[in-house]
């Protein structure tokens, strides 16, 4: 096998390289397809650096089904807001001589008093909302510790205050011991609305405070109410966000759990290739060595795989796939393999009816009466003079397992962990994107195949061209 | 199939009894390959019915869409290879070629999504008209009417079937017009334009004729991925067919179903290479047994 690499080899094979260009760069929809798939190659490589999301771990990036940032430039939308995530920086505005207090973006409280009696704090926080038109929720979280409770009850209460100077309490709490809790407050959550006994069809709390640009703050008000002498207290908030959901965000919007759009679609470009390539490259190799081998062995081997064939492609994939994927495992690596395994049929019977006729040839003859062994034939002279057909095959299998493997995500058998084309087009399908008309969630992922498949068919389409003698004669 | 963890040992028993699980390996085999060959598949684990008697409508269902398809694709993709390959490098060649290389690239449900939203969603949504209904087979409640039954049962038959048709009949196009233009070359192709007879002749009688047993084997090679095509077109349109089924059942882990579903398609597809040899034969009288000059 050393032969193989020697350098006239190489020269010989530089040389057929080279002759393959020339004719290639003359075929435009050939080079069409080359630079797509180039394109594509380095969205997969620098892919990383063109999303600032992980595409399924970050959720509640903006409100649910948010429409994607750019659409602000039509005047309908112009005042719709973007998602404000706002780090609560504490002002204690009031407060009892009781207490002693530092604030900033932590706000400590120590209770000093030493009589029985009630002393309250107030803290605001204070925030710009500069659109006009109200977001649909806001989150809040924070981290909050009460610790040596002695001999006293605290009750706190968080609200907002708006412009019109109406308070909206949104969370309190009553203890009388230490406690240590992240506290998370959403304004549509059902557990939200019953605390504050509303409705919790109908309330709209979002829209009823954010009522036009301006002012806004939250509100911090902690009471200590000690029944006996020698209380103590202290209690800490840190860690506070203030996130307003968006209902506009990034290049295409957020999915049902506000997850970026644009970050999904980014990285399925490197799932999808990598599927597509390894799958095509596994399945060509499985055609080129049963065909090779079933043509040039002839006999039982020959009846035997070729009867093979015969049976698995009676055989439909997808069923079988998906049933396959269900037993085995979702992950893409499995997918491959299966892809691969059902893949090289056609190939097989090409390749093996290809070497039935050059095993006939007088340099075969030649070789074996020289005294080459059936695998030095089989490396040396049948692989590649079956690699042009092969090649072709590949480049066009490509399509084929990136398209099945997005038939198999959108029907909700894909890797949950994985974010891909067609995972993208289930959620679409699955969680309302249609009866909200979010063409931005549906075309996308779908046009990515289309255009990543086309790509793949133009190629394989000129190399077919430039390989088949058939096709190159009609030129 | 969801049992109480804590259940009896006669339960126990009584449930591998009737799964057949007391039975050795072999004689299971057996049991297993008797209720293939008799339609036996045994009860549903979520609905406890037979799943014969549960297969057979929807089966049908199954049925009508994908004979509407392959009729609906045939018809509009063998006729326009013909005209493709009659007037080679006009609108219609450029028509046939784009569409067969449309297959290869775009998934079919991708145009199915694209139809849906514009004539299911967009139309409505934007000016209230509905073109086509979104899901189902007929509209609930059905019509009593027969006569419009039957027209209902079509309207909802529409968008799925001009999805299929759309997304396939590009591939059946550009292989009767290759397969044409390679008979176009031959011999005797040219010694019947020297007898003088009409291009119409030539183009029908001559050339058409010769391209139907490799076209035959196209339409026997093709059945399988137009099952699997008509799974995810259920799925996208639900419609109540054994594709839907199938789906659902492999998430709820209903092994009967499976099973079965997996079992009619391979049936389908085998059904289909039969029919094609016989038509093979019909077509192409030099491989007739029997009748050897």
């Amino acid at each position: 096998m050393s032969s193989l690499l020697s350098p006239e080899n190489w020269k010989l094979l530089s040389i057929k390289i080279k002759s393959f260009w020339e004719d290639y760069r003359r075929n435009k929809i050939g080079l069409l397809g080359l630079a797509t798939i180039i394109l594509y190659i380095l969205v997969a490589i620098f892919g990383p650096w063109m999303i600032s999301w992980d595409p399924t771990r970050d959720t509640r990036l903006a409100q649910r089904y948010a429409m994607p940032e750019w659409i602000t430039i039509l005047p309908q939308y112009s005042d719709y807001p973007r998602t404000m995530r706002i780090p609560i920086y504490w002002n204690v505005t009031a407060k009892s001589e009781l207490i002693d207090a530092s604030w900033g973006e932590q706000l400590k409280l120590n209770y000093i008093g030493s009589e029985a009696g009630i002393a309250s704090i107030y803290a605001m926080s204070n925030f710009t909302f500069p659109y006009k038109v109200a977001p649909k929720s806001f989150h809040i979280t924070f981290l909050w510790k009460a610790s040596r409770v002695k001999n006293l009850t605290y009750s706190i209460h968080l609200g907002m205050v708006n412009l019109t100077n109406t308070k909206q309490t949104l969370w309190w709490t009553d203890r009388n011991k230490n406690m240590s809790e992240s506290a998370f407050v959403n304004s549509e959550g059902i557990d939200t609305l019953i605390r504050l006994n509303l409705d919790v069809v109908s309330t709209d709390l979002a829209g009823t405070i954010f009522s036009g640009p301006g002012e806004y703050a939250l509100a911090l008000r902690v009471t200590f109410m000690s029944s006996t002498e020698h209380s103590t207290a202290e209690i800490s908030f840190s860690e506070g966000e203030l996130r307003i959901m968006g209902l506009v965000h990034g290049l295409l919007g957020v999915d049902q759990y506000g997850r970026d759009l644009w970050s999904q679609l980014i990285t399925g470009v490197r799932i999808s290739l990598i599927i597509g390539l390894v799958a095509a490259f596994l399945s060509t190799s499985i055609g080129i060595t049963v065909g090779v081998v079933a043509g040039y062995l002839g006999g039982l081997t020959d009846e035997l795989s070729m009867r093979m064939v015969d049976i698995l492609l009676c055989i439909p994939m997808l069923p079988l796939l998906l049933t396959l994927m269900y037993i085995y495992g979702k992950s893409p690596f499995y997918l491959i393999i299966i892809i691969a395994l059902f893949y090289w049929l056609g190939l097989a019977r090409i390749i093996r009816s290809q070497v039935l006729s050059l095993r006939e040839m007088p340099f075969i003859e030649a070789a074996k009466a020289a005294g080459a062994g059936k695998f030095y034939i089989i490396f040396r002279h049948l692989i590649p003079n079956t690699l042009p057909v092969a090649f072709a095959h590949m480049v066009l299998a490509v399509p084929g397992a990136i398209i099945l493997e997005a038939a198999l995500s959108f029907l909700g058998f894909g890797d949950p962990a994985t974010s891909t084309w067609g995972r993208m087009l289930n959620h679409a399908f699955n969680h309302g994107a249609f009866t909200r008309l979010a063409w931005w969630w549906i075309f996308p992922p779908g046009l990515a195949i289309v255009f990543l498949c086309m790509a793949f068919v133009f190629v394989g389409h000129a190399v077919d061209e430039i390989a088949n003698p058939r096709l190159r004669r009609r030129r | 199939m969801i049992v109480d963890p804590n259940f009896t040992t006669e339960m126990r028993e009584m449930l591998m009894r009737q799964y057949g699980l007391d039975q050795t390996l072999e004689v299971r085999y057996i049991l297993y390959i008797q209720g293939m060959l008799t339609w036996n598949f045994g009860y549903s684990f979520a609905s406890n019915k037979l799943v014969t008697e549960e297969m057979i409508p929807l089966l049908a269902n199954t049925v009508m869409l994908l004979g509407a398809a392959l009729v609906g694709t045939i018809l509009v993709g063998i006729p326009l290879g013909i005209l493709a390959a009659s007037r080679r490098g006009t609108k219609v060649d450029v028509i046939a070629i784009g569409g067969g290389l449309l297959t290869w690239g775009v998934p079919t449900f991708f145009i199915q999504l694209l139809f849906m939203f514009f004539f299911g969603y967009y139309l409505k949504v934007t000016y209230n008209w509905t073109v086509f209904p979104v899901a189902g087979m007929h509209s609930v409640p059905p019509p009593k009417d027969p006569l419009i039954y039957m027209a209902d049962v079509a309207w909802h038959l529409a968008m799925p079937l001009i999805t299929l048709v759309v997304a396939s009949f590009g591939s059946w196009a550009l292989y009767t017009r290759n397969l044409l233009l390679d008979a176009l070359t031959q011999d005797y192709i040219v010694t019947a334009r020297a007898k003088g007879l009409s291009e119409r002749t030539v183009l029908y009688r001559h050339a058409f004729r010769s391209t139907l047993p490799p076209m035959v084997t196209m339409i026997t090679l093709s059945i399988p991925a137009i099952v699997t095509g008509a799974m995810i077109t259920e799925y996208i349109f639900s419609w109540p067919g054994i594709g839907r089924w199938y789906l659902s059942s492999l998430s709820n882990a209903d092994y009967p179903v499976v099973q079965a579903v997996l079992y009619i398609y391979a049936l389908l597809t085998i059904l289909g290479n039969v029919v094609a040899d016989i038509l093979y034969g019909l077509l192409d009288p030099r491989i007739r047994v029997g009748m050897r000059r």
